[in-house]
């Protein structure tokens, strides 16, 4: 339990209230912070899964006929492959993308960063929370059941998973609207916070979208509806495809917004220097959920157009063009001569900013119209997508949680391991999914005669799949030194001893280390006095001033600081 | 007037309690008498308007949820296999009912702003034996339209119409709910006061109301 000090010298703490049991202290504490934390342990569960999943997929496209004797039990079908994809899909873009990023580090962190005793609506946040485990479950069962019914299963839980992200959703928008702390003025906002809130805000357009098109779905496989089937059945319908890639295309916004909030927060905290036109980075990141939204309103009343047309693929690529070009320029601008903090944080948030560059580059191929059609099962679009969304956002999550962790654990995560970790994840990912891009090349360029490729193009193909394939199985060997790592410093990590261990601005750091589990009660709210980024790029200790420290009367502070 | 004055009163209170004022009071009890010593009190409860905002949110979500379904209706009516559907002529007699549901519950706010309670309550009671009607009323339109044949499965047309009442329907059970709830909820424990509860569940329902409209006239115009 921490307050806030109003005059803003030291934060003290006060004895956590001893909680009644277990259950009722974690799974069932309606605490953000608890909460927040649950989700990072779903999606770090998920996270593993998955890469579990992509690796026996990349083992049968390189080798298909070797079977593994420990998945005897799964017949070797189609059918099979199909539903590990979807798995994977499910788990890596629901639990790990859309949850990790906004639902557990927006949860730990927003009340904090504004100022906020607690959400808005702690029981809805809970709530969400069990929903979202739920669908993790059915999303999981459905992968163990026959196609027909699983494809059910799967369809309530990605309802149900839609719920769960729409509750969090408000319950993150009104407690940014209303319960910001006294002084805490929109422009005072941490990027961070603008982001999980123009994200929320997306969140709730786009759920809804996809909550619909669930809906519809399934009463089309219950109640025998006619909505995406023609009914003498042959003629085609396209609403499906339609409200899915509607939902599909923003979704890509909704794992990258808070991703983005993330590395700015990051860049300008270890690079010590203010956000580079702090104004339009926030104006861009609006103009992300903008864009995305206003696109999507366009395609849905317009009829009669193919979804998987290289136009839409133009629109999804040239939208993100304006904004994310505003984002890089104020990273580099933010990076321009400062000294650099070079910290796993910090490589990981560097990361983020390559992997994002080339992912737009490959990006600007697939927005040409005049290419051939673009299927979504090329292999080109698989590694352009793998890059700027799933790796690009998964090296954001671990920067936050780098940067994070002495705030929610008292200890540090290993540099020495988790440099290590990061270069060996960062040239791990390119060597996987460059050589995709090349794969989806090849198989355009070389169209297929009579059925078989040519030997020199095939050759060429399975020499590329199989080293994309032991590019995999290296870099997720890598992430077993990020395990080792993570359980090893939450029980031998090097205790973090002061409260502010990054010298950082926002109010998270000047509340004392939180008891996790223990239920926040009121304590005194923060008074915010000036903007998120106040670092002055000197190099000395106190190169920074947090939130909540008042300014001096002017007469002190020109004695103080006689070069002003 | 006394009447008045304390009307303006009320007013007032309910403003500042939007505007983020106010909270659990002996202001906001019942009576309404003892009003004029605790307005201007910082609040020690949680502000209200955080329901204002979650509620407003909220009726953003459906609303996004119905345009979907209204697009994929658009998208999906040029297809060849639309057989369209001949709108029960209840539905009209009901949407008059529902509207009439949002009248009274701004004529039983309006009393309860004038602290007459018993008049608030016996209106609320009124435009919650509305909605029921109304719920009624559409369940008898599914009725007559099972009786001619026509299934949920028969066409896409039809499809789309028990789709689009029958989600409008589960929604308006939440108002429903929410119309009982502050009927019989003692506001003397709770969070919120009960002219706050009544004007959240009104935004609500009115919202309800005018989605109705929205959808009979795409089912009417659209068919």
């Amino acid at each position: 339990m921490s307050i806030y000090d109003s005059d803003g010298t030291s934060p003290y703490e006060l004895a956590p209230d001893p909680s009644p049991n277990f259950l009722s202290r974690s799974l069932l504490s309606s605490d953000h912070k608890t909460i927040g934390l649950q989700y990072l342990w779903l999606a770090l569960l998920c996270v593993f899964l998955g890469m579990g999943m992509s690796l026996l997929m990349r083992l049968h496209l390189a080798w298909p006929n070797s079977g593994l004797g420990f998945l005897g039990v799964f017949s070797n079908t189609p059918d099979r492959y199909a539903a590990l994809t979807l798995l994977h899909g499910s788990l890596m873009v629901f639990f790990v993308l859309t949850a990790a990023p906004q639902a557990g580090f927006g949860n730990y962190f927003l009340p904090l960063q504004i100022g906020a005793a607690e959400t808005a609506f702690p029981n809805l946040n809970l709530a969400a929370f069990w929903m979202t485990a739920v669908s993790l479950a059915g999303m999981t069962g459905a992968f163990f059941l026959a196609p027909a019914g699983g494809i059910k299963l799967w369809l309530v839980s990605v309802a149900m998973f839609c719920l769960a992200a729409l509750l969090v959703a408000v319950n993150f928008s009104v407690t940014v609207i209303d319960l910001r702390a006294n002084g805490m003025t929109l422009p005072r906002l941490p990027v961070t916070v603008w982001a999980w809130f123009i994200n929320a805000i997306l969140s709730i357009l786009i759920f809804s979208i996809l909550l619909a098109a669930c809906a519809l779905l399934l009463s089309d496989g219950l109640l025998a509806t006619h909505f995406f089937r023609a009914s003498p059945p042959g003629l085609p319908t396209v609403t499906w495809q339609r409200l899915f890639w509607f939902f599909a295309q923003a979704e890509v916004y909704v794992a990258l917004l808070p991703c983005f909030g993330i590395v700015t927060h990051l860049l300008a905290t270890f690079a010590r220097r203010p956000v580079w036109k702090e104004r339009a980075v926030v104006l861009a990141l609006c103009g992300v959920g903008v864009f995305g939204f206003c696109i999507w309103g366009q395609h849905m009343f317009a009829t009669g157009m193919a979804p998987e047309s290289p136009m839409f693929f133009g629109l999804l690529a040239s939208s993100l063009g304006l904004p994310s070009s505003i984002l890089l320029l104020s990273w580099l601008g933010t990076l321009w001569n400062s000294r650099i903090r070079l910290n796993t944080a910090m490589l990981f948030v560097l990361g983020f900013i390559s992997l994002f560059l080339s992912g737009s580059f490959s990006g600007l191929f697939l927005s040409r119209r005049d290419l051939p059609v673009v299927s979504a099962g090329d292999e080109f679009v698989t590694g352009h997508f793998h890059l700027v969304m799933g790796v690009a956002a998964t090296f954001a999550v671990l920067a936050a949680l780098f940067y994070w962790f002495p705030k929610m654990f008292g200890r540090r995560l290993n540099e020495g391991l988790g440099k290590a970790h990061f270069w060996l994840t960062f040239v791990g990912v390119y060597c996987v999914f460059m050589p995709m891009h090349w794969l989806g090349l090849i198989a355009r360029a070389v169209p297929p005669v009579n059925g078989a490729a040519s030997s020199y193009a095939s050759g060429q193909v399975s020499e590329l799949r199989s080293f994309v394939t032991i590019a995999i199985l290296l870099t997720v060997a890598a992430q077993a030194l990020f395990l080792v790592n993570f359980i090893g410093s939450l029980w031998r990590g090097e205790r973090v001893t002061e409260g502010n261990p990054w010298r950082a601005t926002t109010l998270e750091w000047m509340i004392a280390s939180a008891q996790n589990g223990s239920p926040s009660t009121q304590h005194s709210q923060p008074l915010v006095h000036r903007g998120a980024y106040e670092f002055d790029a000197s190099g000395s200790n106190d190169d920074f001033i947090p939130q909540f420290i008042a300014p001096k009367p002017l007469a002190s502070q020109r004695l103080a600081k006689p070069e002003r | 007037m006394p009447g008045t004055a304390i009307d303006q009163d009320i007013e007032l209170i309910i403003e500042d309690v939007g505007g983020g004022g106010g909270g659990k009071p002996p202001v906001l009890g019942g009576g309404g008498g003892d009003d004029s010593s605790g307005k201007r009190r910082r609040p020690l409860q949680p502000s209200p308007r955080r329901y204002y905002t979650g509620v407003t949110l909220a009726i953003l979500s459906i609303l996004m949820f119905f345009m979907a379904l209204a697009s994929a209706f658009i998208v999906r009516r040029g297809s060849n296999d639309w057989i369209p559907v001949h709108i029960p002529a209840i539905l009209w007699v009901n949407t008059l009912i529902l509207l009439a549901s949002s009248l009274t519950l701004e004529l039983s706010r309006r009393r309860l702003a004038s602290s007459d309670l018993r008049g608030f309550r016996a209106l609320w009671f009124l435009t919650t034996g509305l909605g029921i009607l109304f719920v009624a009323g559409q369940v008898f339109a599914w009725r007559q339209l099972l009786l001619q044949g026509i299934f949920v499965a028969s066409n896409p047309a039809s499809s789309f119409f028990y789709i689009f009442t029958g989600l409008h329907g589960v929604h308006l059970l939440g108002g429903l709910g929410a119309l009982l709830y502050v009927l019989l909820r003692n506001f003397d424990r709770a969070k919120v006061s009960r002219p706050v509860a009544a004007e959240i569940v009104g935004h609500y329902w009115h919202f309800m109301d005018a989605l109705w409209v929205f959808l009979l006239a795409l089912l009417y115009l659209g068919k």
